[in-house]
Parts: structure tokens; C-alpha cells; sequence
């Protein structure tokens, strides 16, 4: 097996790296990166992590991997329902250790819109709005992002409109992964195919990269899990990642 | 009128429930994305031609874009709307609100379910956690409160938000109203405990038996049930666990431009099949 990465995998492994053992992790709708991702580290993890999600379950065991994040299959085997309510509750005082969260824009200091592209009351796209993220963003000891394309249109200087401030911990695109530092969001490894010159020239923000590196390569055992929850590609072709 | 819903039966055909619901209502619509929607119910508002509409639902998104689609709603009060799966954006919808045809009020999911929480515990606000350094409070007009007893962070008061009605999906219901749900409720419990009424469509009708047997599988009691009908399919082309996946390819289908295709597929749900034979 290569130990390359692909732009899918790239997005998929580098958003499963953030996971830790024994922390509560949340994955939710909209969110089929952080669906695999969270199912993924589950079998790269030798310790054991709290997976819950927007369909209630609680450390599943779903007899397939569905194409919405919030199919009920996720709650398959689980011995309880967590429901929207109780995650949400879980989150605001203070026990989420780490969620997912979708994001149409993202600033230098890690806020997001989810909201509009334009003026908001006379937007000219109306994008799906933010979900839980207003209030969990802010509130998660740790949220993380993602997005398939890396352009000075997602990553921007200045969001069109701020639906969640609190700033992300971590945000992963096809070519590079960031982590917050000091307040703001600070280049942590770019993909070994790309260059720093490439996120610079890409990336709408400033950022700091003092100890920006290329990214360590995918391992057997993350390839291996990623391809058994994705046999046949569909994931992959689905979600329509290219580097650029 | 006194404060629930008496009567031995409750079962009333689909058009005779959705006949309750008078232009303007303002409906929370349980369920989440394509999972246990009582799509059905909604189906037949459209049918029935309904306009003026008030839909509260902290992630809708087929139920949503058809009633865009036909024209039947005036405001939204939602958190996250899209069809999700491969499927993106829910087009009508978005169309609504871009040329400013349909009024939304932009929430986070927890600050929705505030609103519905204050108005279940009687309240006239309900204090939500985070929402700070976010652009949508002063969006709403949400006042920020000091905590009385200590010296925390201010705290965003959401004002109570009290649907008419709230349109559930029960996987089992007795013929007095009894709900139950398999899998997660979603928001189904805390929009039934906000709204005035509760209507619902229910994929089985099962003895009462089986309620007293396990009383606390009961997610909604039937006297805050003001009617019900019988649909199996009601969730087409959403799921309905443990009974049906999600038919992809049907709502590719509805995704499809041109009144023909919505005709077609109002025409191909389970709900008119049923109606057809009954005439």
C-alpha cells in the first residue's frame, strides 16, 4: 500500500489525529469527514475514547457506514441514546472535550461563518447556517474543522459574517493542517505534495509557520482502517477532494 | 377549554388532521434532516394549499425546502438547514431567503431549543450558554443578562418561542396518543412540551398494553396529543429507524427543476397511494 496521501485521506487521518484517548468526542450532521474520522479512530486507537454523535449513540458499532452523518445507523449498538438535547447541555458546561463543527469561512483567529456569502440580509448565497456551532464552538474545550477546498475564499482575512466566534483548536484542508497558538491559528504541517509558499499563497490569513513542517505520512495501520471503512472508494469519489 | 387532550380515539384520517392547522399557524416539525420527519403531514399541508406558515425546527431541510418550494411559509426560526448526504444546500429554500420571500430568524440549534425550553417551563426567557463574539444576537435582538449571584460571564436571554403545534413522527402510538420513538428523539420531546397542541403521524398503531408494560419508553403522553393518523411511510424519503433508510434516489428525484417533478412526487408518496384507495 502507498504511503501517500490523498487529498480524502489527507482531510479524513489528519482530522482523526486530534482525537484522544478517554476524551468525549462529538460528531454531528453535515459532517461526514469527522463521521469517518471519529469511526476511524476508533480502530487506530489503542486506548479507548467517548464516541458520541447526533443520533444518539454512544459508542456504536454501525453495521455500515451511512452517507448522512446523522443516520440512525450511528446508534446502532449503542446501549444508550445521548439525543440532541444532552449533547448540547454536555457541551455547555464545559464536559465536551472535543466536537467537530462545519464551516463555510474561516478567520486567522479561528471563527466561522456558516451563514451567508455577502450581506447577510440580502445574502448572495444563504449558506445552511451554523448548527450547534454558535454555542458550542465557544463552549468545547476543543472544536475542530475541515474543508475540501483550501482558497482565499474559505480561509479569509475577514469572515462575511461571524456565526461562531471562540476559535477552532484545529482546521484541516486537503494541503495543510492548522492549530491554534496563541489566539490565533498557526500552520502545524502542510501536505508533502504542497509547500509553505503554496498555504501562504492560498490562505486569506496571516499565520505564523515557525514550526511548520510537511506532514508526517498516513501510517499502514490509518490507511488500512480509512480503506476498511471505504472499501469500494464511494466516501472518496463522493466527497470530490483534490489537492487543487 | 380545559388543559389536554381526552378520548378513547384519537386515529383520524391524514387530510382531517392536517385540515387543524389554519393558514399562518406556526408549526415546530420534529425529526432532523431526512430522519423521522412527518413528511407526510407536511405533504398534505401543500396539497391542502396552506400559505403563511411559521416553521420552527432546529435542523430542518426536505421538510423545509418543499414547503418553500409550494409557498406555504412566511417565516423560519431554524438552526442548520440542508439535505445532507451528497446532496448540499436545500435549493428552494435557499432561493426563499435570497430573494427575501420568507423571513428567517438564524439560531444556533441550543439557542432554538432555549427558546422552546423557556416556554415548556413557563418562563418568559431561557439563559443559553455561549452565543458570545457571535454576530447572531445582535442579529436577533438577544439582551445579554449579569448573573445575579456571582460574578461570571453575562449570559444571552432567549425569549420563549411557543409553536401552535408541534408535527411529531411516532414509531408506535395507542389510540389514545401515546407516543414512542425508536432511536433518538431529536428535539421531539422538548417541541412537544413547548407547543399548545401536539399532532402527530404514526407509523404503527399498537395496543395500550404495550404502552403500560413500559410506561417510561413513552416519549410523549397522550393527553398533550390532540389527534393522530395512521401513515406507515410517513417519513418518505427520510428514515424511519428501525423500519426504513433513507429512498435516495427518490429524493434526487424531488430535487429535480419544474412543477411536474413536485406534482410527480407528491403524486409517488406513500400517504397519496393510501388516500387514492380510500376514495
Amino acid at each position: 500500500m502507498s504511503a501517500n496521501w490523498s487529498g480524502f485521506s489527507y482531510i479524513a487521518i489528519n482530522l482523526a489525529r486530534f482525537i484522544r484517548p478517554g476524551e468525549i468526542t462529538f460528531s454531528g450532521v453535515n459532517s461526514t469527514l469527522p463521521m469517518l474520522a471519529c469511526l476511524l479512530a476508533k480502530k487506530t486507537l489503542d486506548e479507548d475514547f467517548i464516541y458520541i454523535n447526533v443520533a444518539g449513540g454512544v459508542d456504536p458499532e454501525p453495521s455500515s457506514v451511512p452517507l448522512s452523518s446523522s443516520d440512525p445507523v450511528l446508534a446502532q449498538r449503542s446501549a444508550s441514546i445521548f439525543a440532541n438535547e444532552d449533547f448540547y447541555d454536555l457541551c455547555c458546561r464545559g464536559r465536551m472535550d472535543l466536537t467537530f463543527l462545519g464551516a463555510a469561512q474561516i478567520d486567522g483567529e479561528g471563527c466561522a461563518n456558516n451563514s451567508a456569502i455577502g450581506d447577510w440580509h440580502r445574502p448572495k448565497v444563504r449558506l445552511p447556517g451554523g448548527g450547534g456551532g454558535a454555542v458550542m464552538l465557544p463552549t468545547a474545550l476543543r472544536a475542530c474543522t475541515w474543508r475540501t477546498e483550501h482558497s482565499t475564499r474559505t480561509l479569509v482575512n475577514k469572515l462575511d459574517f461571524r456565526t461562531s466566534w471562540g476559535g477552532f483548536h484545529g482546521v484541516v484542508t486537503p494541503i495543510a493542517t492548522f492549530i491554534k497558538r496563541d489566539g490565533r491559528l498557526a500552520l502545524d504541517s502542510w501536505h508533502p505534495q504542497a509547500s509553505l509558499e503554496e498555504v501562504r499563497e492560498r490562505t486569506g490569513f496571516e499565520f505564523d509557520a515557525s514550526t511548520a513542517h510537511p506532514t508526517d505520512p498516513p501510517t499502514q495501520r490509518e490507511l488500512q482502517a480509512l480503506a476498511s471503512l471505504d472499501p469500494d472508494g464511494q466516501f472518496e469519489r463522493d466527497a470530490r477532494v483534490s489537492l487543487r | 377549554m380545559p388543559s389536554g387532550f381526552v378520548g378513547k380515539n384519537k386515529c383520524v384520517p391524514l387530510q382531517e388532521l392536517v385540515s387543524r392547522v389554519p393558514d399562518g399557524a406556526s408549526l415546530a416539525i420534529g425529526g432532523s434532516f431526512l430522519h423521522r420527519g412527518p413528511f407526510a403531514f407536511v405533504r398534505e399541508l401543500i396539497r391542502q394549499g396552506r400559505t403563511g406558515l411559521e416553521i420552527i425546527k432546529q435542523s430542518p431541510g426536505y421538510d423545509i425546502d418543499i414547503l418553500c418550494r409550494a409557498g406555504a411559509v412566511k417565516k423560519v426560526r431554524a438552526g442548520i438547514v440542508a439535505m445532507e448526504g451528497n446532496f448540499g444546500l436545500a435549493p428552494w429554500y435557499r432561493r426563499a431567503v435570497e430573494r427575501q420571500e420568507v423571513v428567517l430568524e438564524e439560531h444556533a440549534c441550543a439557542s432554538l431549543t432555549a427558546g422552546l425550553r423557556a416556554a415548556a417551563y413557563g418562563i418568559p426567557f431561557q439563559p443559553c450558554a455561549g452565543l458570545h463574539g457571535s454576530d447572531l444576537p445582535a442579529l436577533n435582538g438577544w439582551v445579554s443578562l449579569p448573573d445575579p449571584y456571582s460574578d461570571r460571564a453575562p449570559v444571552y436571554a432567549i425569549p420563549a418561542i411557543e409553536p401552535d403545534y408541534a408535527v411529531l413522527l411516532a414509531s408506535e402510538i395507542d389510540r389514545q396518543g401515546n407516543v414512542r420513538i425508536a432511536g433518538t428523539p431529536h428535539w421531539d420531546r422538548i417541541m412537544s412540551r413547548a407547543s399548545r397542541s401536539v399532532l402527530v403521524v404514526a407509523e404503527k398503531l399498537v395496543d395500550t398494553q404495550i404502552f403500560q408494560d413500559n410506561p417510561e419508553s413513552t416519549v410523549v403522553p397522550y393527553f398533550m396529543v390532540e389527534a393522530f393518523s395512521v401513515v406507515p411511510g410517513g417519513a418518505w424519503p427520510g428514515s424511519c429507524w428501525p423500519s426504513y433508510p433513507i429512498d435516495y434516489p427518490a429524493v434526487e428525484s424531488y430535487l429535480a427543476e419544474g412543477d411536474e417533478a413536485l406534482a410527480a412526487h407528491l403524486a409517488k408518496a406513500p400517504e397519496a397511494a393510501t388516500q387514492e384507495k380510500a376514495r
